[in-house]
């Protein structure tokens, strides 16, 4: 590679952009939020305490909090669990030579499309408690109308489904051009050595997906942590009761609601290193099993 | 790193812009001034809106008015915030009372009081419970605009159904009650008799039914913050007591938090009664129209024998700090433009707020409005027939829209049946005075 480079600076000169874009976009805003985590911030920025680990320590010993971290783990290990599963399953379905698969294709990667508030729009037209069309219909079927979004329970579940439905199509494209690049001459020979669709599919189709589950694990963790804010705050603002108070809305609701934003910029290292830890984990033990061609 | 240190250098100058605001004894307008507009009223309000600044600047040609519908007040409140850290916080936004305190203390506004010298404002012609709520320590902070109180609407026609009165809606919480089961025992179809949004709003206005604070420090409205709540003790635990008790038994339909889903289930007939804004009046009348069905309105239910009134809800327009003084002078022209008769009777027919002027309002009377729209007449009624105290006021918070998530999920977690009436609102008020020590800290 060095070849290409008469000049051993060009390169570092070339890489300086991309540098001076992460400064000031990542590291700079990072550091900063550290710091400010550090302070007690009076609401409209005009003032700051010096306060230590303060606001960490307010944190860890808040069973709002903690609570928020058990609600929030569930959430992400529901949505990846789910996500990744339905994903891979209708990427099979949609891999076979169907007529009007462009159409079944285009109509699955849609929702990927909208934004979480409108995605959140349509759940709750589906299930709000006053007259949700879920709830309308469920009271003529079966005469009951579970309270989807006013039991903290079941309004997890809705609130798991919507960010799930919203990312099937973004999982949905990855696996289909995984399951397309899989060759047609290592499942020949695994019918050729007797083995059924199931056993295919276990042994040869899967391991060859691996990287892609692999990255897709990473993104749909990500995405679990960070981007369903959207529709909690359309669907149930985090209650009720707390019930679907993840750390990103937490997160939200004190630096935008209740302005404090020592403790907003706390919780914000806060959720940022354990999204840093749990990717390393991940790369620690599930990435060692990945298979690359 | 420049726009920080340009920040640190701004926030140094912010106390030398408090004093230099306002220096002039005289200011006028001598040429072309462009003023900025936030507010938070979407919809059809937009447009609205948009009218009287149009009919603003026909009678002002000098000044122009960018007008920006940004968000809820929240949004508003944030991209305030942001674009005055950035050096251009817009001349005039739109604010929710409870926020009133916290502006006082935010070192971005200029106090209404101090550009006044200018051009006089003629306070005495505001409704006092209007004029009061944003009045601290007898200082006018922020021009009153869009003022509403809750108000009780009924379904007419289901009341007729069920075999009570039309023109009576119930006034009491035993009331309520004793309606509510009568409806719900009488085949209509109801999914509950009664709801309203989860909105802390309603448990503070019944707190001022009560006549009882909502914090101490005389409701935090004598100069002093206060420095804990008391929405813990008796009156607050009757209300939630009644509150929650009629969910439990059916009688109350939750329908969550948001501003949507009590009204989608009132115009559906989903409910027979529906606490809302008194801003709903329009919407509400429309929607039961639509099916045929009357609406009527009624003073929000109290406890038997509660001496109190309700306390002013709604928003008002604040006048940033650090522009030239007569840009100030032309956003102080706007907003008393704004709240003036003829503004305010065009927005009290457009939507339900209250005109904020008695005099608008003897307009409105004389031009036969309420005759034909008695409903409308419902909300000054309420409104008049409030006694002045402290506790009526509405009380004065610094971390008022915690305090409101607090409250309301403490009411849920008595929903849930995970504790107690009592327990809920005790857990919330130890947190709420934590963070009510931490705002005091900070603003000392």
């Amino acid at each position: 590679m060095q070849s290409y480079f008469k000049n051993k600076w060009l390169p570092y000169i070339l890489l300086i952009p991309t540098f001076i874009v992460l400064i000031v976009f990542l590291f700079y805003p990072a550091f900063e939020t550290f710091r400010l985590s550090l302070y007690k911030v009076h609401p409209f920025g005009i003032r700051k305490i010096f306060a230590g680990f303060y606001n960490f320590k307010k944190l860890f010993t808040s069973a709002d909090y903690l609570h928020s971290f058990s609600v929030s783990f569930i959430f992400s290990v529901a949505v990846v669990v789910v996500g990744l599963f339905v994903a891979l399953m209708i990427a099979l379905l949609l891999n076979q030579k169907l007529k009007g698969q462009l159409i079944y294709r285009s109509f699955l990667i849609w929702p990927y499309a909208l934004s979480p508030a409108i995605a959140g729009a349509i759940f709750r037209f589906l299930f709000n408690p006053a007259n949700g069309y879920l709830g309308y219909f469920s009271s003529l079927i079966v005469g009951f109308e579970p309270p989807w979004l006013t039991n903290s329970t079941l309004a997890l579940v809705v609130i798991t489904a919507a960010a799930t439905w919203k990312n099937l199509g973004y999982n949905i494209i990855f696996y289909l051009a995984g399951l397309q690049n899989v060759q047609k001459e290592a499942l020949e020979a695994a019918s050729i050595d007797g083995a059924g669709p199931v056993k295919r599919f276990s042994i040869v189709t899967f391991p060859l997906l691996s990287p892609i589950t692999f990255f897709l694990l990473i993104m749909n963790l990500i995405y679990s942590y960070f981007a369903s804010f959207g529709l909690i705050d359309v669907l149930t603002e985090g209650g009720p009761a707390n019930g679907t108070n993840i750390l990103i809305y937490q997160l939200y609701r004190d630096f935008f609601i209740n302005s404090k934003t020592g403790y907003a910029a706390a919780e914000s290292f806060i959720l940022f290193t354990l999204v840093v830890l749990l990717t390393l984990i991940q790369f620690k033990t599930t990435g060692k099993k990945v298979h690359y061609q | 790193m420049k726009a920080k240190l340009l920040m640190v250098v701004l926030l140094f100058l912010l106390p030398g812009f408090l004093f230099a605001v306002g220096t002039q004894e005289k200011v006028e307008i001598t040429g072309p001034v462009t003023i900025e507009f936030w507010h938070a009223m979407g919809g059809a309000r937009i447009e609205l809106i948009q009218g009287i600044v149009d009919s603003f600047m026909k009678e002002n040609p000098d000044i122009t008015v960018n007008v920006q519908f940004t968000g809820s007040y929240n949004d508003t409140l944030n991209k305030t915030k942001a674009a005055g850290k950035a050096g251009n916080a817009p001349h005039i936004f739109h604010l929710y009372d409870i926020g009133t305190l916290g502006m006082a203390y935010s070192g971005m506004i200029t106090p209404i009081e101090d550009l006044t010298k200018w051009e006089k404002i003629d306070w005495d012609a505001f409704f006092s419970p209007v004029k009061n709520y944003y009045t601290i320590d007898g200082k006018h902070y922020s021009m009153p605009f869009n003022s509403s109180t809750p108000l009780l609407y009924y379904n007419k026609t289901f009341f007729g159904q069920a075999g009570l009165d039309p023109a009576k809606p119930p006034a009491t919480f035993a009331d309520v009650i004793a309606v509510s089961k009568k409806l719900k025992g009488s085949g209509l179809g109801l999914k509950a008799p009664i709801t309203w949004n989860l909105h802390s709003w309603y448990f503070e206005q019944f707190h001022c039914l009560m006549d009882a604070p909502l914090v101490n420090n005389n409701n935090g409205r004598k100069g002093e913050f206060p420095t804990e709540v008391l929405f813990n003790r008796e009156p607050g635990q009757k209300i939630v007591e009644w509150w929650t008790g009629m969910e439990k038994d059916g009688l109350f339909l939750d329908v969550g938090p948001g501003w949507a889903n009590h009204r989608a289930a009132f115009g559906s007939g989903e409910v027979a009664m529906v606490m809302s804004s008194t801003s709903d009046v329009n919407q509400l009348t429309g929607l039961l129209a639509e099916k045929g069905w009357e609406m009527g309105t009624g003073f929000i239910p109290k406890p038997a024998g509660a001496k109190g009134g309700v306390a002013i809800g709604g928003g008002t327009l604040w006048i940033t700090n650090g522009h030239p003084d007569e840009e100030l002078l032309a956003a102080l022209k706007l907003v008393k433009y704004i709240s003036e008769d003829d503004a305010q009777m065009k927005w009290h027919k457009g939507t339900g707020y209250f005109a904020v002027r008695k005099t608008a309002m003897k307009k409105l009377e004389a031009g036969g409005w309420f005759r034909e729209n008695p409903n409308f007449m419902t909300a000054f009624d309420q409104l008049l027939e409030s006694p002045y105290s402290v506790n009526t006021s509405g009380a004065l918070v610094g971390v008022f829209p915690e305090l409101r998530s607090l409250v309301q999920t403490a009411i849920q977690k008595v929903y849930a049946g995970d504790m107690t009436v009592k327990e809920a609102l005790d857990e919330a008020a130890a947190k709420t005075n934590v963070s009510i020590k931490e705002w005091n800290e900070l603003n000392q």
